[in-house]
């Protein structure tokens, strides 16, 4: 249960990570629009010269989106997602959780270490081919992770860890460089 | 046949397609809900323009010319296919005789959307002129 001392240690928690969002919840389009409108005018403003706050824009919606397509329907504590963007001197480092069923771990750990095992011009032959590829999903295209590996340089990293026989808890952190 | 005019919102683009100028304009950020229903209706437009245009249905022909105006602030990457659908068809059009010339804006700080534009263009081997704002 929440009290008073655990939303105090959870703050002071952000603040030692230079948390600039924290969000649990479940994503749905509507909340993570008006989440995102937000988060814009507060990265817009950090970095109104570097230009860097598109490219972690452009990270932080498909990282959600992973989210939204990988999430468990259900009842609403396995619907409760997580979104974590922070800022260190040098980089800013975005981290998405969500719960998911363990059989669906395979494919996904495939796709994700074939996107991690690939330099910046053989990401970009990836992207080339899956957004040339037939289209099998009107509202997926496949080529998140891609997209989200050649915006940041490949700085991804994920884990899947185990909640219960049936399902796992997905993390996926991407990293972006300040130049 | 009618000019399309669909209005921006804060998940998808304003898109103005004017028969008279013949500018067609896509512009702001683009991550609807549902990605297909936002796109298919404007790939259906450009399918029947293009008929008409062939059948020489239109009296606009080439004068003034078609330009094809990409003004996206943002766009997600299940709109990237939707985007390059419609790079592929104007591709046809060219392929086709008409003559059409497009232009990638973006902002000057913005290098992936540059190097997103350069990449569709190698890809459809099209030529797009970019604008920097």
């Amino acid at each position: 249960m929440t009290s008073i001392s655990t939303a105090f240690e959870a703050h002071q928690l952000m603040c030692e990570k230079n948390t600039l969002i924290a969000f649990t919840g479940h994503f749905d389009h509507l909340l993570t629009t008006l989440l995102l409108i937000n988060i814009k005018n507060k990265l817009s403003s950090l970095e109104s010269t570097t230009g860097i706050d598109r490219k972690v824009y452009s990270v932080l919606v498909e990282s959600i989106e992973n989210v939204s397509k990988h999430s468990l329907s259900g009842d609403e504590q396995q619907n409760n997602a997580i979104l974590l963007l922070s800022k260190s001197e040098d980089r800013y480092t975005i981290v998405t959780g969500n719960h998911i069923i363990n059989s669906e771990i395979p494919a996904l750990k495939a796709k994700l270490d074939k996107v991690l095992n690939h330099n910046p011009t053989e990401l970009k032959q990836m992207y080339r081919e899956q957004i040339l590829s037939k289209r099998s999903d009107e509202n997926n295209a496949g080529l998140g992770i891609i997209d989200i590996a050649i915006k940041s340089g490949n700085m991804i990293k994920y884990e899947f860890k185990p909640l219960t026989e049936l399902t796992s808890f997905y993390l996926l952190q991407t990293e972006i460089t300040i130049q | 046949m009618d000019s399309l005019i669909i209005e921006a919102t804060d998940v998808s683009p304003e898109v103005l397609f004017n028969l008279t100028t013949n500018n067609f304009i896509i512009s702001g950020k683009s991550r609807p809900e549902n990605t297909g229903k936002f796109y298919i209706p404007i790939i259906d437009w450009i399918t029947k323009f293009e008929e008409n245009l062939s059948a020489q249905k239109l009296e606009i022909a080439n004068n003034p010319p078609i330009v094809f105006l990409f003004k996206l602030e943002y766009f997600n990457s299940v709109s990237a296919k939707y985007i390059l659908d419609i790079i592929l068809m104007l591709k046809d059009f060219v392929v086709k005789g008409h003559e059409i010339n497009i232009e990638w804006h973006y902002a000057e700080s913005d290098d992936d959307m540059l190097d997103t534009g350069t990449e569709f263009s190698n890809m459809v081997n099209l030529k797009f002129d970019f604008i920097a704002h």
